[in-house]
């Protein structure tokens, strides 16, 4: 033992933080390259005819949502599990080398496995099941990458001095349980070269299920991974970070307490309404549809928890930008909360489904739910990691306004272009013929799709604008530790 | 008795049960302040407030091994 | 009651696993007991199909075209015949798609042809003005991955009892029997055969110098497959 004071050990949330602002920025750059491309077709072939294999919108497309989901978004969800673990339990990772070992072998591994996820979904190598598009080689690494966090949480727990568990733990753990519960059984395949005799491409895998089956098990992954990587561990986050920012304690530890089994019980029935009017029996469907109503409950509960947890304090969120970004975080995640239950109403959903609403509705969570929240969360961990005052907080509410712009500009397009493609598909004259044909549905929605690339472009430069400050605060003013209690310190 | 009419009372007792279950927690909660360790349930808000590593911890483990 | 489960991470981990699972097991699970079956008229794909069907996997086609019909007039009066479970029997994975950023291709083998398609992979908006779809130029290079598709069907006979060399019923009451190559070398040699139909309705040179070389392009393959869907 080394006679200084013992410390917690910020060395892998660093690593991870730092790769979550690249793959944020990747990730973001693809999905407005993406944008771009759907308003002017051009942009298809940027880099010259030779390449257009490569940048290509439906090349790109899976790139761009495994880029952040499992990139931008995972990557950040690690860095504060190695930061929020540590102080909720009350335990450094210095404190066992095991831990410090495993921390590390888990950020390499993921790191070489991100390198191999690009170049395998740009070659097309793909499952072609959303969100789960990795053929069986990064099935398994990414079975063992997950476990190795498994791992580490409960080391990290096992070591703890704090005997209760706070409610980020919670939601830590129940994800990493989730997702490697949905992981495994969406992703039971053969590798067809094992099974004919070595005949074929070596990494091809055919899927267990067939059709019906194959959509059933594929859309309770695709819902609830959404669910297990974009909501519960965001929550978890920000039940740490809301608080501790503020210096207020939680609203109602009780209601958190409801809130999250809740949420446990509801979330997974509710993947059959990504399927409604398919060919899944009607009775999955119609369960899919009350308890994406019912869902309202557990997550307003967890949002109103955190908007009451400012009462007395509001003259906070005016005068920080930080908290800014919590407080919109927490009312875009209530704003979409509301919006999916209304989508899987099954009449609703008769128009909504295959149309841009869906798309929007999932980017008023990810970018202003999700992405703010991690981005509040890089803002409050960075000063702590490198001892130093955030560079700039004028730069920060600079960000905070021109990405707010960019999802308004998103969400409502889509709202529009979604609405209008559904109608316009159902119209009929009155013969009783189709009003319009396909392709009429297509050009009317030039202008939305310009918009929303406008939007993702403005949401891209906040983005850039949040890694050059944090890039920035690595060499900024230092500060004292007992600056970092609360608020975090910002420079001019 | 037929699969599709067991089905239909599983669902009813389920859906009872859940109910009850339920409204009990919550009423379980609104009514009790403290837990059974005689902590004030709210208490354990300053585990994220109180998070140095030289903080006390709110319920310490107790200290086996 | 629940916080004494916070103090005991282990309980803890058990009861989240518990309440998760719940959902899967009663929503997913009675459907496993009953095998995919499929409607009269339903077929296996064949090697040049299947290949086709991995170029348009490989491609992520399903991000943007859906293979889903759902029960509204506009749809049925748009797409064909309303989607049925059985006709996906043998679709691993399934290729529903989430999004029509382009049409439905349920049953586009019902109204579009070779030519159509091979002019429209070229060129999209030259075909439908005002299209946003991207060309699709490296099909007509790329050579597609027979021995893949082969080695696919073989695991699917051999493991989920895929009906390939077996009389099938169809709608009319005659049977149609989707033969499958006893070894790699027959099944090219009947993706071959199968291309050069195909290739024959084409117009590109260097698409039907490629198959009469023995070659046989994505593009032959995903046409296969896209006729093919009914």
């Amino acid at each position: 033992m080394e006679d200084r004071p013992l410390e917690y050990d910020y060395s892998v949330t660093r690593l991870f933080l730092i790769f979550a602002i690249f793959l944020g920025i990747t990730g973001m750059l693809v999905g407005v390259l993406l944008a771009w491309q759907m308003a002017y077709p051009g942009v298809n072939t940027f880099l010259g005819e030779g390449l257009a294999e490569y940048t290509n919108f439906s090349r790109l497309r899976p790139l761009h949502t495994n880029a952040i989901i499992y990139g931008f978004v995972l990557s950040s969800v690690w860095a504060s599990w190695y930061y929020v673990g540590q102080r909720v339990l009350k335990v450094s990772m210095a404190e066992s080398k095991t831990l410090m070992i495993l921390g590390k072998v888990h950020f390499w591994l993921y790191f070489g496995a991100a390198f191999v996820i690009v170049v395998s979904l740009l070659a097309g190598v793909t499952t072609s099941k959303e969100y789960s598009e990795f053929e069986w080689p990064l099935d398994l690494g990414i079975t063992v990458i997950w476990l190795l966090w498994g791992c580490g949480i409960a080391g990290l727990i096992a070591i703890r001095r704090e005997k209760t568990l706070y409610i980020s733990i919670w939601y830590y753990i129940a994800t990493f349980l989730a997702v490697a519960m949905l992981h495994l059984f969406n992703n039971l395949e053969i590798p067809t070269y094992f099974a004919s005799g070595g005949v074929g491409a070596w990494y091809h895998s055919v899927s267990m299920y067939a059709g019906t089956n194959d959509a059933l098990v594929q859309w309770w992954f695709g819902h609830n991974a959404v669910a297990f990587v974009l909501t519960t561990p965001i929550i978890a986050m920000i039940y740490y970070f809301l608080p501790k920012e503020s210096g207020q304690a939680i609203y109602s530890y009780k209601l958190s307490l409801l809130s999250f089994w809740g949420l446990m019980f509801v979330y997974l029935w509710a993947g059959g309404h990504h399927l409604l009017y398919s060919t899944v029996p009607d009775w999955v469907q119609t369960m899919g549809s009350v308890f994406s109503v019912i869902l309202i409950l557990p997550s307003w509960g967890s949002a109103i928890n955190m908007l009451l947890t400012m009462k007395g304090e509001w003259q906070q969120v005016a005068a920080s930008p930080l908290i800014k970004f919590m407080i919109l975080g927490s009312t875009f995640y209530m704003f979409s909360t509301l919006e999916g239950p209304i989508q899987a109403i099954k009449s609703v959903n008769a128009i909504a489904h295959f149309t841009d609403w869906i798309v929007g509705h999932v980017h008023d969570g990810a970018l202003g739910w999700v992405g703010f929240m991690v981005i509040a969360a890089i803002y409050h961990m960075a000063p702590r990691l490198f001892k130093r005052e955030i560079y700039s907080k004028s730069l920060m509410a600079t960000q905070f306004w021109i990405q707010t712009l960019g999802i308004v500009l998103y969400f409502t397009s889509m709202w529009i272009a979604g609405i209008t493609q559904g109608m316009m598909w159902r119209a009929h004259d009155q013969f009783g013929n189709l009003a319009y044909s396909f392709i009429d549905t297509v050009t009317v929605l030039h202008p939305y799709y310009t918009i929303r690339a406008v939007g993702g472009t403005l949401y891209l430069i906040g983005f850039i604008m949040f890694a050059y400050n944090i890039y920035k605060t690595t060499t900024a003013r230092p500060v004292e530790e007992s600056e970092l209690q609360n608020a975090s310190p910002m420079g001019a | 008795m037929s699969i599709a009419e067991l089905q239909s009372y599983g669902y009813i007792v389920a859906l009872v049960f859940l109910s009850v279950a339920l409204y009990a927690y919550i009423y379980h909660l609104y009514v009790q302040r403290k837990d059974s360790d005689g902590h004030d349930y709210e208490d354990y808000s300053n585990m994220a407030l109180k998070d140095d590593i030289t903080d006390t911890p709110v319920s310490e483990k107790s200290k086996k091994k | 009651m629940f916080h004494w489960l916070e103090k005991n991470p282990f309980a803890f981990a058990v009861v989240v696993i518990v309440t998760i699972a719940f959902a899967g097991l009663v929503e997913i699970v009675p459907h496993f007991a009953q095998q995919a079956r499929p409607v009269i008229g339903t077929t296996p794909y064949t090697t040049l199909e299947l290949a086709g069907r991995h170029v348009y996997i490989k491609n992520s086609c399903n991000a943007c075209h859906s293979q889903l019909i759902r029960p509204f007039k506009s749809e049925t009066d748009r797409y064909g015949h309303y989607s049925l479970s059985g006709e996906y029997a043998y679709d691993r994975p399934f290729l529903w798609g989430s999004k029509r950023t382009g049409p439905d291709l349920m049953r586009v083998g019902n109204y579009r042809t070779t030519d159509w398609h091979e002019n429209h992979m070229k060129d999209p908006a030259s075909v439908v003005p005002g299209s946003i779809m991207p060309a699709y130029t490296w099909m007509f290079t790329n050579e597609a991955d027979i021995d893949t598709a082969y080695a696919e069907q073989v695991t699917v006979a051999d493991f989920f009892g895929v009906p390939y060399n077996e009389p099938i019923p169809m709608k009319d009451g005659s049977t149609k029997i989707i033969k499958m190559g006893s070894d790699v070398a027959e099944a090219r040699a009947m993706a071959l055969a199968e291309a050069k139909l195909i290739a024959q309705d084409m117009k590109d040179q260097d698409v039907k110098d490629a198959v009469a070389n023995g070659k046989i392009p994505e593009i032959v393959a995903i046409i296969a497959y896209m006729n093919g869907l009914h």
